[in-house]
């Protein structure tokens, strides 16, 4: 089984509601179709399910376009669960048992057949003793199990689900999530339209950032979440842990103290993130340089939306950027020099940081000898030499700050 | 299953006993020396001419309008949606209004007319509902709405124009069985047993669409063309009541759901009891009619009388919940 969606675009009204959506799935996969609300997801789904029909593109379902089946013929192998649960008096097996309807002939009698396929779905979501109760007098949690269950009945090769965690505990949630999970493994493929990032990342293979209905980021939770992608999909602030190889944000605290002061660091390499991150959360403007663009220091700047002074990838500092470098030095209250490697394209920045020493605002953090940082010679040996002198210097991260705080705190 | 044949035993009872009622001194007995061939021609009329027409017309009008509203009411998801809802007994109203007021009135001429004007009117108000995406159910009742109160007025406009043909046309409103004869029961029988049977083999359908639209369609129904027929054979199932019985209000909507609150939600039981249940209420109903006075009060009346205290109940059990 394999479904692709190619280059769909999508008009509602007047508003082009997916703009060129393309991605395949496969079985075994989960996929997350990760945004805010009316970003498209339900959208996209409704769109494969073939109750949309593209005005560009098209659905394929092993390479045949999806309008080219009946409903009957798409709820055979795509099961599709709307977000909204019904309002019903039905009792809970006469709502399963109509997850067995596409496979009824016309007279739609069902056999005793269809009946213990919808039994064994109940089960599987560990509801059977709920079968002759009334679907009303359900818990949330109980409600989304018994649709996750009229789902399986149907069983289809593709699950398609629109927020089947919304408004669940989150005991519900992960209960959900967990089965989907293991029909996955059996040979299934998901998708989830989904906005609670944390139950993406933990339980999906893939996720495709949906925003304005355009997938703007795509592929493993790691590779796509991170604090900018989640500024720029939701517009909300976060951070972003790593916890046993799972990745997981929590929402970012405000600052309390909001302090007034702008800290320059000088730094590349990634020598610089732990600190601007750091300083960051303690509430300090940041501004930094020179970096260059896409270095992993340059991106935990953009991430707290910190002053780049920034040159191109791989160039060597320009002239003209070490001088925005030594504005904002002098412009700064403190200036911290990182653990950075030095090579002939960033020894303007020592030369910088020499110029903060002899301001005396200068903290270093020197971890490792410098020799072993020293990829000039001479030359840099001296400007070090000279730097650390004039300026208050630290082993590491924690030092500094606790310096800083004692300061500025 | 036992209700299903308790109500069957009931409908045999029922037909028996309003063959033998009436305001006529013609009793059980004489339906018994109808049976041997004893009877004479006055008792012969009296019974297979005048009772047995109405007592028929009435069991085919109860299924009919209950049936009715029990598919509305699944297709609305609303209990108290009813057969009328798409403004069927207004235009019905000025059919019948439009012939007798054109002098032209005749039992078949106001029956036809009545039943292609609410045909029309269905049509129209289907068409006024419909949607680039479909025909979403809100629009459709606002367009019923609409349309009835435009055909109320109509209809007004008529009574007040036929000056002494007035009260025959007050009277066809307030419907009842008085006209019965076997040309009617014949008109109808078709549609009604045709459109019944349809329901009846589509209840499993009825019971995705309770679900709400998207949960019928992510089970593969096609639901819009499964909108249509139904309102197809609702329309069907109340113009052609209508036209034989003048408007019979909330019998469409006390049947269904007093089966619904007896069986439950599921219309592979709700609907053949609501069928069943129809069949045994009316022509009770239509007894009383005819013998609790010298004359005859319209079945309407009685009806609207019941059926009112019943429906502020459900309305006031709606807010309840």
């Amino acid at each position: 089984m394999i479904l692709e969606v190619k280059n769909v675009r999508v008009k509602l009204g007047s508003i082009e509601a997916l703009k060129d959506i393309t991605f395949k799935i496969e079985k075994n996969e989960i996929v997350a179709l990760l945004g805010p609300n009316g970003s498209g997801k339900s959208t996209i789904l409704r769109t494969i399910f073939g109750i949309i029909k593209p005005y560009v593109g098209a659905v394929y379902l092993d390479f045949k376009n999806i309008e080219k089946f009946d409903f009957r013929q798409i709820a055979k192998r795509i099961g599709y669960l709307p977000q909204e649960n019904p309002e019903t008096n039905l009792r809970v097996i006469d709502i399963v048992m109509l997850g067995r309807t596409p496979h009824l002939n016309g007279f739609k009698q069902p056999s005793k057949k269809d009946l213990e396929i919808a039994l064994n779905a109940l089960k599987s979501v560990g509801m059977n003793g709920f079968k002759n109760r009334k679907f009303s007098e359900l818990s949330g949690g109980e409600r989304q199990k018994v649709m996750i269950a009229r789902v399986f009945a149907q069983q289809p090769e593709i699950l398609l689900l629109d927020e089947p965690t919304a408004h669940l505990d989150i005991s519900s949630q992960i209960e959900v999530m967990e089965l989907v999970s293991k029909k996955v493994n059996e040979g299934l493929a998901a998708i989830i339209a989904i906005h609670d990032i944390n139950l993406a990342t933990s339980f999906c293979n893939r996720i495709l950032m949906v925003k304005d209905g355009k997938i703007v980021r795509a592929g493993k939770p790691e590779e796509v979440i991170s604090r900018s992608t989640i500024k720029e999909v939701f517009n909300a602030d976060v951070d972003v842990k790593k916890f046993g190889g799972k990745i997981y944000v929590v929402p970012k605290m405000k600052t309390r103290n909001n302090k007034n002061r702008l800290i320059h660091v000088i730094c590349g390499g990634g020598s610089g993130t732990e600190i601007i991150y750091k300083l960051s959360e303690k509430g300090y403007r940041i501004s930094a340089g020179v970096l260059n663009v896409l270095d992993s220091d340059w991106q935990a700047v953009m991430d707290v939306e910190g002053i780049l002074i920034d040159e191109a990838p791989f160039s060597p500092i320009s002239n003209e950027a070490y001088e925005k470098n030594i504005k904002w030095i002098e412009k700064s209250d403190a200036v911290i020099l990182t653990n950075l490697s030095v090579g002939i394209g960033n020894i303007l920045n020592l030369k910088a940081a020499l110029k903060a020493a002899e301001e005396k605002k200068m903290f270093v953090i020197n971890k490792t000898p410098f020799k072993e940082r020293n990829f000039v010679g001479k030359e840099a040996d001296e400007l070090y030499r000279l730097i650390l002198e004039k300026s208050r210097v630290f082993k590491n991260e924690e030092e500094v700050l606790d310096e800083l705080e004692k300061i500025f705190g | 299953m036992k209700l299903i044949a308790l109500l069957t035993i009931l409908i045999a009872i029922i037909f028996v006993v309003c063959l033998s009622l009436g305001p006529s001194s013609v009793g059980f007995e004489d339906v018994i020396m109808l049976l041997n061939g004893k009877a004479d021609n006055n008792v012969k009329y009296i019974i297979i001419d005048y009772r047995m027409p109405r007592i028929i017309t009435s069991m085919l009008v109860g299924v009919a309008l209950a049936t009715a509203g029990c598919s509305m009411q699944a297709l609305f998801r609303n209990p108290l949606a009813d057969p009328y809802i798409l403004g069927i007994s207004s235009g019905a109203s000025v059919g019948a209004a439009i012939v007798i007021f054109l002098g032209i009135a005749t039992t078949f001429n106001i029956m036809l007319s009545a039943f292609i004007f609410s045909l029309i009117t269905a049509f129209v108000v289907y068409k006024l509902g419909e949607t680039k995406i479909g025909v979403p159910i809100y629009t459709l009742l606002l367009a019923g709405v609409a349309m009835a109160s435009f055909l109320s007025g109509l209809t007004s406009l008529l009574i007040y124009l036929s000056g002494k043909e007035m009260h025959q046309i007050v009277f066809w409103i307030m419907g009842g069985f008085w006209a019965a004869r076997w040309e009617k029961v014949w008109f109808i029988t078709f549609p009604i047993t045709f459109s019944i049977a349809y329901v009846f083999l589509n209840a499993w359908n009825l019971n995705a669409i309770l679900m709400g639209e998207e949960h019928a369609l992510s089970v593969g129904i096609d639901v819009e063309s499964f909108k249509r027929r139904i309102i197809g054979v609702a329309t069907l199932l109340t113009s052609s009541s209508v036209a034989v019985s003048g408007i019979i209000g909330f019998v469409g909507i006390i049947i269904p759901h007093a089966m619904r609150l007896i069986v439950g939600e599921n219309h592979k039981k709700l609907i053949p009891a609501t069928i069943l249940f129809g069949a045994a209420f009316m022509p009770i109903v239509d007894l009383i009619s005819r013998t609790i006075t010298d004359g005859e009060i319209p079945v309407g009346i009685i009806t609207a009388l019941l059926g009112a205290p019943f429906f502020i109940y459900l309305l006031r059990r709606a807010k309840v919940q």
